[in-house]
């Protein structure tokens, strides 16, 4: 057989197993859908009885802590720490970890909150670095701030978690904004089931293009470049299609560390966080099921899609690059070293679906795809492109991607409708188009360079620049901006 | 094959196209019919707020503006649905001099309910299919007060839907009848902690008649009830239960005695007051941290040694709550707390001085270095070479670069370095 036969034979038979692969993944993606459709539905229908007036009003209710490591914020951490001040919520305490910080994120907190050193008692459950002091104020009772030798997000969660006084606590980023109401949803599950529930997310949108007035979204609107709407989309079809699928199959791996509420006993039994990873709250809740599993107890870990927590998304390619590159590497570590559980039926839905689908579709799936788009040139410039195949691999590639983001835009609409313009829900849709032609497949460039950094061992953090939550660019035009 | 794939992708594309008319379509209805609700509401509003405010025999019927359709009628049951509700009575337009919140604005809202008709549909509702409308059945039945719905409602209260269970709870507690309040007090046996919560509300809203059902019922509640039982006693601090709480501080269960301290505490039974010093000796430190925090509440100064002692607990809780009740005590607390400056024990201390800060005590010493009055001005740098010497300086070290005075901040440099 000549050369250019076998490379032809390569080609065709990499062709069909694209198409196979394509076709296994877009069924696990419309399972996933049809689910979070059922569990979102079901969820806005109990939502209309849910009563948080009476979780605010009880005296039963659980107090929570809600720990923001902050390394280096100085732009946003005021308005965070405002925002988290004003929560709607019974009882509840504010740990802002300084983790080593070289800005002046200490000094803005301490200026604009009347700060002191205070003596307050610090235990020390779960190992961190060193506490260089604890800051509190008269005024604010509810609100501690750790000051410490940097460490590291995972870290600071674990002082944050060793300064906390109460059973549950609540992971914020500080450069996020939960709503007012976000603590009261998301406890819900914890009072529904007070002796299974380990952790509960919320949903994470972009705050980029909503106005933001003390510490709190005012007006929502979309963002005017175009980057950060791809992410509005991409958001919606993670968490709403995604997570909630997962979430509704008791699957569910991944807690954002922007905003998750936890059972503080179970996240001290499996050892707090983890410094070594990228991405610890991914970490956390693998080693929370893992052990849960081993030790036959009943519990949950649950996605609601209603508590909102507001982020700031990358504005530039490079900074998305940097932060989808650690959450691929984070992906990456916590499979390789919960490698025994992939495949394996002590640890249920998690080891024999989740797990598997996560190192088979999310480690190969860039590679695959990535390739796909190599090989389809190649395959012209040999004369055997199949325009079957081509048009196949278009439909399942692409189409099917495109019809999975407008199915989010949907399910956004009937339940959530949190952008309440037609310009919105316009600039939605297209987006929902658009980021499958170049924006998806520029993710899955970033995703197969963190696999080879994973095999180099390369472990930054990955710098994020921010714009802090300053005036939002104007709605008008925003639509052309794509 | 090839007529096989531009299928595939004409089906793609036709069930895109589909999704995103979907999506305009849903928002267009959704929007006029808003409007549409907007519209009669305006139209009929003022019209209902009229017949609330008045006092004739007339039926509503012969208020509003026009016949009504269906969706009329729903309009209309809302308003009256807000109008029975305390929170929402305020939120319709009343037009001048017609008054809305009067004790006869609920039985002019039922009576409405029943011109109408709505009634009867809300109790077919009862055996619908879909949960929600049997769950938003029975909260109308029950802010209208619907007395021949009682039966249906208690036998709601076995659904197995918990939001259904729940609502028919709301609406039997609005009813404050023995025979409502019963199946009540019997559902907070439910192992839903939101569900306790829930109904332990509804008890908490129903006042006495709660506690005329859940003392007798006590001996017949399983152990979880009998803690929603205790919070809703507590809450309603009725003194009929202190007899009952001051029982429980010595029941098997750590989470009753807990409970039940807590209870007293919130009741401010000062005749417990022996019994939650004995309390503090108990081996579960959740029964400790509770009899120190409801020691705090009922200030009796007498209790200060008890306390005092509880800051040498084992564990952080009881302290800290030791801590907090000498800081409600008032001059004796804080006399207390500076005295335990001195305790054997460094926890003690440490507890004792975290308190004092954050009660700005130690914010008074420093001042007190200002004083002209020189015998102020020594026992405050005493207290303060008291605090050095335990070794927690952060606080004085920051005031100490911080404070305008000069005077103070030499002072306070001078006894640190020392």
């Amino acid at each position: 057989m000549s050369l250019t036969g076998l490379l032809t034979e390569i080609v065709l038979a990499f062709n069909l197993s694209v198409l196979y692969y394509f076709a296994l993944l877009n069924a696990v993606y419309l399972l996933l859908l049809a689910v979070s459709i059922s569990e979102i539905l079901r969820f806005v229908r109990r939502t209309f009885f849910s009563d948080y007036d009476q979780i605010l009003k009880s005296e039963m209710t659980w107090p929570i802590t809600i720990v923001v490591p902050a390394h280096n914020e100085a732009r946003s951490i005021v308005e965070t720490v405002r925002s988290l001040l004003g929560v709607n919520y019974p009882e509840f305490e504010v740990i802002v970890v300084n983790d080593g910080s070289t800005d002046d994120t200490l000094g803005r907190l301490v200026e604009a909150f009347g700060l002191r050193r205070t003596d307050r008692i610090y235990r020390r459950t779960l190992p961190t670095e060193e506490v260089r002091g604890l800051y509190g104020s008269l005024e604010i009772p509810n609100l501690v701030v750790v000051d410490k030798v940097w460490g590291g997000k995972a870290d600071a969660l674990n002082a944050g978690v060793n300064g906390s006084r109460y059973p549950l606590f609540c992971s914020v980023d500080a450069d996020s904004i939960i709503e007012e109401t976000a603590l009261l949803r998301v406890v819900k599950p914890f009072m529904d089931r007070p002796q299974e529930m380990v952790a509960v997310g919320g949903i994470v949108r972009i705050v980029n293009g909503c106005e933001v007035q003390d510490g709190r979204v005012v007006r929502i609107g979309l963002p005017r470049r175009a980057l950060p709407v791809l992410q509005v989309v991409e958001y919606l079809r993670s968490f709403l299609s995604g997570r909630s699928g997962w979430s509704g199959l008791r699957s569910l791996l991944i807690i954002s560390g922007a905003f998750g509420l936890y059972r503080k006993a179970e996240v001290i039994a499996v050892g707090g966080y983890d410094r070594w990873s990228a991405t610890e709250d991914l970490e956390l809740i693998l080693k929370m099921h893992e052990h849960l599993r081993r030790t036959r107890r009943p519990y949950r870990i649950v996605f609601v899609p209603d508590p909102v927590c507001w982020t700031e998304a990358p504005a530039t390619l490079r900074v998305l690059g940097r932060q989808r590159n650690r959450w691929h590497r984070g992906l990456l570590q916590s499979l390789w070293r919960h490698r025994t559980m992939i495949f394996n039926p002590r640890y249920g839905a998690i080891g024999l679906f989740a797990l598997p689908y996560f190192a088979f579709f999310e480690t190969l799936g860039p590679f695959v795809e990535t390739l796909g788009y190599v090989i389809i040139p190649i395959a012209w410039w040999l004369g055997v492109l199949n325009t079957d195949f081509f048009l196949l691999f278009l439909v399942f590639s692409i189409f099917f991607g495109v019809f999975l983001s407008v199915a989010s835009v949907l399910l956004e609409e009937i339940s959530f409708r949190r952008y309440p313009g037609w310009e919105h829900l316009a600039t939605l849709v297209l987006a929902a188009v658009v980021e499958n032609f170049g924006y998806r497949q520029v993710l899955g460039l970033f995703k197969v360079k963190a696999f080879f950094d994973f095999l180099r061992r390369r472990h930054a953090w990955g710098r994020m620049d921010r714009e802090g939550f300053r005036a939002p660019d104007p709605v008008p035009g925003h639509g052309s901006a794509l | 094959m090839r007529v096989i794939v531009l299928q595939l992708i004409v089906g793609t594309a036709g069930v895109l196209l589909f999704l995103i008319a979907v999506i305009i379509v849903n928002k267009a209805m959704r929007e006029a019919g808003e409007s549409t609700d907007r519209r009669r509401q305006i139209e009929f509003g003022p019209a209902v707020a009229v017949y609330l405010g008045s006092a004739d025999s007339r039926s509503i019927l012969s208020y509003l503006p026009r016949r009504v359709g269906r969706r009329d009628r729903r309009i209309v049951e809302a308003l009256l649905v807000e109008a029975a509700s305390a929170e929402g009575s305020a939120s319709i337009a009343a037009p001048a001099g017609a008054s809305l919140v009067s004790a006869g604005t609920q039985a002019r809202a039922a009576a409405a309910f029943e011109a109408l008709g709505s009634v009867d549909r809300a109790l077919q509702d009862l055996d619908s299919r879909r949960w929600w409308k049997r769950a938003e059945a029975a909260e109308r039945l029950g802010l209208m007060r619907c007395p021949r719905a009682a039966d249906r409602l208690v036998l709601l209260m076995g659904d197995e839907v918990g939001e259904v269970r729940m609502r028919a709870a709301a609406a039997l507690g609005l009813m404050r009848s023995s025979t409502s309040i019963r199946p009540l007090v019997a559902a907070l046996s439910d192992p839903s902690r939101w569900s306790a919560i829930r109904v332990a509300e509804i008890l908490v809203r129903a006042g006495q008649e709660a506690v005329d059902e859940l003392l007798p019922a006590w001996d017949n509640l399983p152990r979880h009830a009998r803690l929603s039982a205790l919070d809703v006693l507590a809450r309603l601090r009725t003194p009929r239960a202190q007899d009952l709480m001051r029982r429980c501080l010595s029941d098997p269960s750590a989470d009753i005695r807990a409970r039940a301290a807590h209870g007293l505490g919130q009741i401010g039974d000062t005749g417990s007051a022996g019994g939650l010093q004995e309390a503090l000796a108990d081996a579960a430190w959740p029964v400790r941290a509770m009899a120190a925090k409801a020691l705090g509440r009922i200030g009796l100064p007498a209790v200060v040694p008890a306390l005092c002692r509880a800051l040498e607990d084992r564990e952080w809780w009881v302290r800290a709550n030791a801590g907090e009740a000498l800081r409600r005590l008032g001059d004796a607390g804080r006399e207390a707390l500076v005295g335990m400056l001195d305790a054997a024990d460094p926890y003690a201390r440490h507890q004792a001085l975290a308190q004092l800060e954050e009660s700005g005590v130690v914010d008074g010493w420093i001042a007190d270095l200002a004083s002209p009055d020189e015998g102020r001005r020594r026992a405050a740098l005493r207290s303060i070479e008291k605090i050095i010497a335990l070794g927690r300086t952060d606080h004085l070290a920051q005031r100490a670069a911080s404070i305008a005075d000069e005077g103070v901040r030499r002072v306070l440099a001078e006894a640190l370095r020392r």
